[in-house]
């Protein structure tokens, strides 16, 4: 079977800030319609580099091409391509949910009838129509997510950027989350996920990468990796995690 | 092009949203004002107390003290001299009005008689106010005995009993009194017609009022800008196809609406119940307003863009507010020459109360306001410029 055509590539990236690498050298590309998981401990340098993909910061070195757009030259014809949820719950508080995911899609070129209309159906995707009107303040973690993810899908994005999105909610919510985020892989969308949950990693991703210290240390589909260790069967992917990063703390 | 309207329009959402926020930025200065009004304007005097001891008891002394405690501006207070000395020793008063045995039977004989004052360091200003009161006093006093002293002297052998000489000397120095050669009248400015075109209490707080609360309210709105760096919303808008100057221009208009916003609802407030000029006044101040705003939101933005956490922010901003309205003179009358004049000259608020009071209060014209639209106009163009380099999207910056 041949592999699909990459819809992301991302060549020799480096970003310093001060005297520290965040990111030194990196390289991969996503494939069209997988999800691709981006793996490492705290300050490897991950969140640097999606906020370089997503064009958000622009690197020291290197370029990143998403469907044939290049994030250095042609910054605003890859945002159309790209939705991005963020590790931080970035929402305002004070308004409702029908208001952030409004918002966002006016700021992201929807006019207001369209934003309207991408609210209720995205709203709806994530199980949220009931609460649509209330104000994101009073919503549960969980709950919040699923309004995080809906802003990030409200453009219909052919990438889709998912910084850890599942952190602190309950096993119902991260269950809705991997089945909406393996929906929209099946839907054609293209997603690149992050995670500290190895066995989370596992479930979802085609393929993964490691990064540790600013580089890339691995990539290939789980079962490669945990190969690498031993019986894919028997190795598990937080022991491939382990052995390649170390057992040292981080933070 | 219409993306930094949507985000001022969403941000005066949330400022609207915010009861507490709304509470402190109209309800506060709006109360404020009702006090410093009410407490300033009202008819209540302020008493000097002063103290005296009587050690002589005769009618002269009593008169003393009647004539003194008459005055309205004055409340006597009878002490004995231990009483009095005790007070001076542990400073609970700084001056005293003792009056030595003797005193009356001085004055009757038209001779000089003897008045103590007895005081710590110079009797503070209620001491000094109080002995230069006793003085004139005691100079009528002894202006009077001596009129009738000299009169009995003259018409002394003319028949007349000394008892009606003293009497008749007595009630036309009675009639004197009644009729002073100088009459003072009080007149307050609201009575006065030329407050109409000057110098009101109102003209004078309210110009302050509402530059310091728009001032407070706007740099303040510099957390806001922090808080949204660390949640996120600042990155995840760098996402959507806003562009980094949308983004500012979109901070500055919603600074700008929400400082508008503040200083409608105050100037009209302060139109409606104390009517202090025309409606042109109304909107030339609502015009100046504008310029302040623009002032005030630029340098909200380079606290916002330089502060690191939301507490950094707030303390920039009271600090600078704070700066301002102690040097700006906002509550007081600075001197002109002074050197807190020259150093006034220095803060941005200094200019804006100095153009509003002109409009409000001398009925002049915005177009005569020159100055201090330039240095509006200055202030923001070189905060902008300042908050733009310096502004960061994420915390490790961009």
């Amino acid at each position: 079977m041949v592999d699909p055509p990459e819809f992301l590539v991302a060549s020799n990236l480096y970003k310093s800030f001060g005297g520290l690498k965040a990111v030194n050298g990196v390289s991969f590309g996503i494939r069209k319609q997988e999800i691709f998981g981006l793996l490492g401990p705290n300050g490897a340098g991950k969140t640097t580099t999606i906020r370089m993909l997503s064009t958000v910061l622009s690197p020291d070195d290197g370029d990143v091409v998403i469907g044939g757009h290049s994030v250095s030259r042609e910054s605003d014809a890859v945002r159309r391509l790209v939705g991005v949820c963020p590790q931080e719950l970035a929402l305002y508080p004070e308004l409702s949910a029908t208001d952030n995911l409004v918002f966002f899609g006016r700021m992201a070129g929807l006019s207001g009838r369209e934003a309207k209309t991408a609210a209720a159906e995205h709203l709806e995707s994530v199980g949220l129509t009931e609460r649509a009107r209330d104000k994101v303040d009073k919503f549960s973690g969980g709950m919040k997510r699923r309004v995080n993810l809906a802003v990030a899908l409200m453009t219909r994005p052919q990438l889709l950027f998912l910084d850890e999105p599942t952190v602190g909610i309950d096993p119902q919510s991260r269950s809705h989350i991997f089945d909406t985020v393996e929906g929209l892989r099946d839907d054609g969308m293209t997603v690149l996920y992050t995670t500290h949950y190895m066995e989370e990693a596992d479930r979802i991703c085609d393929r993964l990468a490691i990064m540790d210290h600013g580089q890339l240390i691995c990539l290939g589909r789980p079962s490669e990796l945990k190969a690498k260790f031993g019986d894919p069967e028997e190795v598990t992917l937080e022991t491939v995690f382990l052995e390649l990063t170390g057992r040292s703390l981080r933070d | 092009m219409l993306r930094p309207l949507y985000i001022a329009l969403l941000e005066l959402k949330l400022f609207l949203n915010n009861r507490a926020e709304l509470a402190f930025s109209i309800a506060l200065p709006t109360l404020l004002f009702a006090l410093m009004y009410g407490a300033l304007s009202s008819d209540s005097e302020v008493f000097t107390p002063a103290s005296v001891v009587d050690l002589d008891g005769g009618p002269q002394a009593r008169e003393l003290v009647q004539r003194l405690d008459s005055l309205s501006a004055v409340k006597v207070e009878g002490r004995t001299e231990a009483e009095a000395e005790a007070a001076l020793d542990r400073s609970a008063i700084l001056f005293a009005v003792v009056i030595p045995a003797g005193f009356s039977a001085a004055l009757e004989a038209g001779e000089p008689a003897p008045l103590v004052f007895r005081q710590r360091g110079n009797g503070g200003d209620t001491g000094q106010i109080v002995a230069a009161i006793v003085r004139g006093i005691a100079r009528d006093m002894a202006s009077d005995g001596r009129v009738r002293v000299q009169t009995q002297r003259a018409l002394a052998g003319s028949g007349v009993s000394p008892e009606r000489i003293d009497a008749e000397a007595q009630a036309q120095m009675a009639a004197m009194r009644a009729s002073p050669p100088v009459v003072v009248k009080l007149r307050r400015p609201s009575e006065d017609p030329a407050a109409e075109s000057g110098d009101g209490l109102f003209t004078q707080l309210l110009p302050g009022l509402i530059v310091m609360f728009v001032m407070f309210s706007v740099t303040l709105a510099a957390q806001a800008l922090v808080e949204e760096r660390r949640t996120g919303t600042l990155e995840r808008l760098m996402t959507t196809r806003l562009s980094v100057n949308q983004l500012f221009a979109g901070k500055f208009l919603s600074g700008m609406m929400r400082a508008m916003f503040q200083t409608l609802v105050m100037l009209s407030l302060a139109f409606v119940v104390f009517q202090p000029g025309s409606l042109l006044a109304f909107v030339e101040l609502l015009a100046f307003a504008l310029l302040a705003a623009a002032a005030f939101t630029g340098v909200s933005l380079v606290i916002g863009a330089v502060a690191r956490t939301r507490n950094q922010a707030a303390w920039a901003a009271v600090f600078f507010t704070l700066l301002m309205v102690i040097f700006s003179g906002t509550f007081f009358e600075i001197v002109d020459g002074s050197l807190m004049h020259s150093i006034s000259r220095a803060t941005i608020n200094a200019y804006a109360i100095d153009a509003m009071q002109n409009i409000i209060g001398r009925g002049e014209h915005l177009g005569q306001q020159w100055l201090e639209m330039a240095v509006m106009v200055g202030v923001a163009a070189v905060a902008l410029t300042l908050a733009r380099l310096l502004f960061r999207i994420t915390p490790e910056g961009r």
